[in-house]
């Protein structure tokens, strides 16, 4: 609403010589009050991915129904199905009296579902969206999302922000940013689903289900520590001086690059085994052996008792895939695929009761969050989630969607997400410390598998 | 004309309390009677030929032209000096956007972001939201939802809220009454602390082309009583414009650059309570489609003393911010210009019962000497619904125990200021729409309106209801089903 940009708040302002300007910050609330009392409590999971931060970017064209004032009040009617994300966060410290209602009274985060709404940011870029998504970097898109980290005091701290960017031509960019420990990438997206539904006046094909007893467990003592998370977790967090400066790009293969790429290799291999082998080697160069890939699957309908797509907090399993990346391509990417099919839903419930029984243990140096993504190079699995099904306005899907995962120092993330025309295509957003990311996007192989640069580094942009 | 209590039962004091209502009431009635009575068994003695007889014969033509034309001349002057019936057509109030909601949790979120509120300053605004009464559905207008809100409480932002406010309120009003903007006669808008060049009333006529000989007046920094000034206006007016004139009456607040930067406690008051709204109302001097008939307007101001002067004053704290300063003693000035509004209206609208018993108390309290306490006239006899202005819950709390009211009675006012916040002089017309809205209003009930405003002024103004509203249509659409809530002491949030 306010037009000028006179005066920014610290934390706003963007970069110099960025082509995003944020003009205001204020706070959307839901339409429908929420009933006082209400709680939600996180899962272990959820608890686990404190240091985490979740970014999605959509991108929608131009349309007659798409404005800021419209796009606000559709928002605050998909926030009245959403009472946990204009909730505030507590901290419940456990044996304090009486369970509330019924619950065990259990250390961790717990939602307040006080109605206080989300932080929205106003902002324009000066580009029209064809020129953004021609010319922008990895790291520019970055200026589309705005989030600020929890402060001393999580009560009057939003763990939700939504930015909403207007090109020069009208079209939006709609950049949603979280804190892990509410949604995963999943959840974000289909919040999009949910939020273009209401947008449209109709209902979400996926709509919410906030339903913290999901993965309620109750070990009897400490069980054993899974391999990969104890090994995360006695890891040194490492400090941020010494650890590379990350960037990010992302590259686009169309479907007949991908299935010329597919028919390179074994039969039936999935795009996503195809692509983060493909990556895997191309980041981890010249190195022979066996070598272990640290993937992140989301195991909302590999379960026996599957969830539904709109179950809203992190169902992320990180497993440990092997394979020899001297065997080649095809090789690597068969290993990828029989460790992925074969993954035990089991491993998921130890990992959620390790997670449980240690975020019982008291307040201290060696049970607090440590970093779940990384730093080992990590891939994650995204290209089954429904992601381009927001229409904003009824038959325009959205022109692009781009997800980060932040918190992921360290060797680096991949993350394999659908593409706009569907099928088989794929896009993939690397967010590598910086040298490795533009070594890949000059990297021969990648290109002559059909990639696309679509944002990549300052350096170099050849398509 | 009066429907008194109904006859409680088993009293005996009720009892005799309503058969002496019933009596002095109609004592006009209690006394003609008996002598129409025995004028005609006098008449029916002496036989109407002989009467008649002697009436002409006795009468020359002179005495009985006399006796027609004088009569007739008199009841045509008296007819034609008399001031018209002023009536309401109908009114629509803003219907709140949803999305322009601020629940409690954001708002005290807000102003901890504020860096001139300390916390002693932000604990203050708690507790008194707290225990204001507001509800979590209360809104402010879409500046006020910005980190930090005085940054955008631009002169754009502020035009923006009339917009919203106003034009919202015409044309759902336009809507209602199907008249044509072209139609109106006369304009009279009210909005105290927001004065633009051009006025409300100019923005009014560009946005619908109004015809150029409107008579239009806008009223600014008259307080939350002005929605009642407005109107004594435009009856005024009405009252001696040829039949047929329409007046279209519009009050709001515009809240959007009031915001108050400062941390005096005294002066977050309106901060916390003043809440976007705005009405528009059709008033007539025909009563063709009317559904309501204004009976009497009464102003009292109290401005001659000093203590009820400065009760709120707009004025700069000691770092340079305007704020408007409440003062501790509203509530006492409060009832004392309410005391003075009740001595002026109670003449006009108590039936003879109240009026007598007060004077008997009046005279009783200063001829004995014994603790007479003063007579309270009971106005549930004159009134069958009350809105009175939504200013906070003390305001409503202690005019419900100076007038003696049940908590029926001020059901509306508790209710509007729960669901829409202290909306300033709209609040009135948000209240009567909860009454309709709610079904209870019947043709021939009587409705009181009380506005309280700075000056200290009290206003007072009498409807009739002519139609009720056929439908819950306007700003209690979507809420009504869900009222009367239960308030409690202090809101948990």
């Amino acid at each position: 609403m306010p037009a000028a940009a006179t005066t920014v708040a610290a934390g706003l302002a963007t970069g110099p010589g960025s082509r995003v300007t944020r003009f205001a910050k204020s706070t959307a609330a839901s339409v429908t009050p929420v009933r006082p009392g209400k709680t939600h409590t996180l899962s272990p999971l959820d608890n686990a991915m404190e240091r985490h931060t979740v970014h999605v970017v959509l991108y929608c064209r131009a349309a007659p129904g798409l404005d800021r004032e419209q796009l606000k009040e559709s928002l605050s009617e998909v926030l009245s199905l959403y009472p946990a994300m204009t909730g505030r966060l507590t901290r419940r410290e456990g044996g304090e009296g009486a369970p509330a209602d019924g619950e065990p009274s259990q250390r961790g985060w717990v939602v307040k579902c006080n109605d206080a709404g989300v932080r929205m940011v106003d902002a324009r870029a000066a580009a029209t969206l064809d020129e953004w998504l021609a010319t922008a970097t990895g790291d520019e898109e970055m200026d589309l999302l705005y989030y600020e980290p929890m402060g001393p005091e999580p009560y009057i701290w939003s763990p939700f922000y939504v930015q909403l960017t207007e090109f020069a031509d009208k079209s939006y960019a709609l950049g949603l940013s979280c804190t892990h420990i509410h949604n995963d990438p999943t959840a974000a997206a289909l919040f999009f689903q949910a939020w273009a539904a209401a947008h449209r006046r109709t209902t979400s094909t996926y709509p919410p289900f906030l339903h913290a007893p999901a993965f309620e467990v109750s070990p009897p003592s400490l069980p054993p520590p899974p391999p990969l998370l104890a090994e995360k977790s006695s890891a040194a967090s490492p400090a941020s001086a010494d650890a590379a400066a990350m960037s990010s790009a992302t590259f686009h293969f169309p479907a007949p690059a991908v299935r010329a790429l597919l028919s390179s290799l074994e039969p039936g291999t999935t795009p996503f085994a195809a692509l983060a082998a493909l990556f895997w080697l191309r980041v981890t160069g010249a190195a022979n052996g066996e070598r272990e890939l640290t993937l992140a699957l989301d195991f909302r309908k590999r379960m026996y008792a599957p969830l539904p797509w709109g179950y809203y907090g992190s169902v992320v399993h990180f497993t440990r895939a092997r394979a020899d990346l001297a065997a080649g391509l095809p090789a690597v990417a068969a290993a990828l695929d029989a460790h992925v099919a074969g993954v035990p839903e089991e491993d998921l419930w130890r990992a959620v009761e390790w997670l449980y029984a240690r975020q019982q243990q008291p307040e201290g140096g060696a049970a607090g969050p440590f970093q779940m993504y990384g730093p080992e190079l990590t891939c994650v699995a995204l290209d089954h989630v429904p992601m381009y099904g927001a229409e904003f306005e009824a038959g325009a899907p959205p022109a692009r969607v781009s997800c980060r995962v932040g918190g992921a120092a360290g060797e680096g993330l991949v993350i394999v997400l659908p593409a706009a025309e569907g099928g088989e295509a794929r896009d993939v957003v690397v967010t590598l410390p910086a040298e490795a990311t533009a070594r890949v996007c000059r990297d021969g192989e990648v290109l002559r598998h059909g990639a696309q640069v679509v944002f990549g580094t300052k350096a170099g942009k050849e398509a | 004309m009066n429907s008194p209590p109904p006859l409680p039962a088993g009293n005996g004091t009720g009892l005799l309390k309503a058969v002496y209502r019933r009596v002095v009431d109609n004592f006009l009635a209690v006394v003609t009677v008996p002598l129409a009575a025995a004028a005609l068994v006098a008449v029916a003695r002496f036989g109407p030929e002989e009467l008649t007889g002697r009436l002409l014969r006795e009468a020359r033509p002179v005495h009985l032209f006399l006796a027609a034309f004088l009569p007739a001349a008199a009841a045509t002057v008296y007819l034609m000096l008399r001031p018209r019936a002023v009536y309401l057509v109908d009114y629509a109030c803003f219907r709140t956007a949803s999305n322009c909601r601020v629940p409690f949790s954001t708002f005290l979120e807000h102003a901890k972001q504020v860096p001139v509120l300390n916390e002693r300053s932000v604990r203050f605004m708690t507790k008194l939201l707290e225990r204001s009464g507001l509800g979590e559905e209360t809104c402010l207008p879409p500046a006020h939802h910005y980190i930090p809100p005085y940054k955008y409480c631009t002169l754009d932002a502020a035009r923006g809220e009339v917009d919203l406010v106003v034009f919202g309120a015409l044309d759902d009003l336009f809507a209602k009454t199907g008249i044509s903007p072209g139609a109106i006669d006369i304009l009279v808008v009210n909005c105290s602390l927001f004065c633009p060049t051009p006025s409300f009333v100019d923005m009014i006529i560009n946005r619908y082309k109004l015809r150029s000989d409107v008579r239009s007046m806008h009223l600014s920094g008259m307080g939350c009583s002005a929605g009642l000034i407005s109107v004594g206006l435009a009856r005024n007016l009405l009252q001696v414009a040829p039949r047929g004139t329409h007046a279209l009456v519009v009050s709001t607040e515009t809240i959007t650059p009031n915001y108050y930067v400062g941390s005096e406690r005294a002066m977050l008051l309106p901060n916390c309570l003043f809440r976007i709204g705005g009405a528009a109302a059709l008033l007539s001097n025909s009563p063709s489609r009317a559904r309501f008939r204004l009976k009497h307007v009464v102003r009292t101001l109290t401005g001659a003393q000093d203590s009820a002067y400065t009760c709120v004053f707009q004025q700069e704290d000691d770092y340079g911010n305007v704020g408007i300063n409440l003062n501790k003693d509203l509530m006492t000035i409060a009832g004392n210009a309410l005391k003075a509004n009740i001595t002026a209206i109670g003449p006009l609208v108590l039936p003879a019962s109240e009026q007598l018993l007060f004077a008997l108390s009046f005279i009783a309290r200063r001829v004995l000497s014994g603790g007479f306490r003063p007579y309270i006239p009971d106005f549930r006899t004159a009134f069958e619904h009350f809105c009175i202005h939504a200013g906070g819950r003390a305001v409503i709390d202690e005019l419900q125990r100076s007038l003696g009211l049940s908590d029926e009675q001020v059901e509306a006012s508790r209710m509007a200021l729960h669901r829409f916040g202290n909306t300033s002089s709209s609040s009135l017309w948000y209240e009567l729409a909860y009454i309709e809205a709610k079904g209870r209003m019947r043709k021939g009930d009587r409705v009181w309106m009380i506005g309280f405003g700075s000056g200290f002024k009290c206003n007072s103004a009498a409807w009739e209801c002519i139609v009720p509203a056929a439908t819950a249509e306007g700003p209690w659409a979507t809420a009504i089903h869900r009222y009367p809530v239960d308030i409690p002491d202090v809101l948990k949030h």
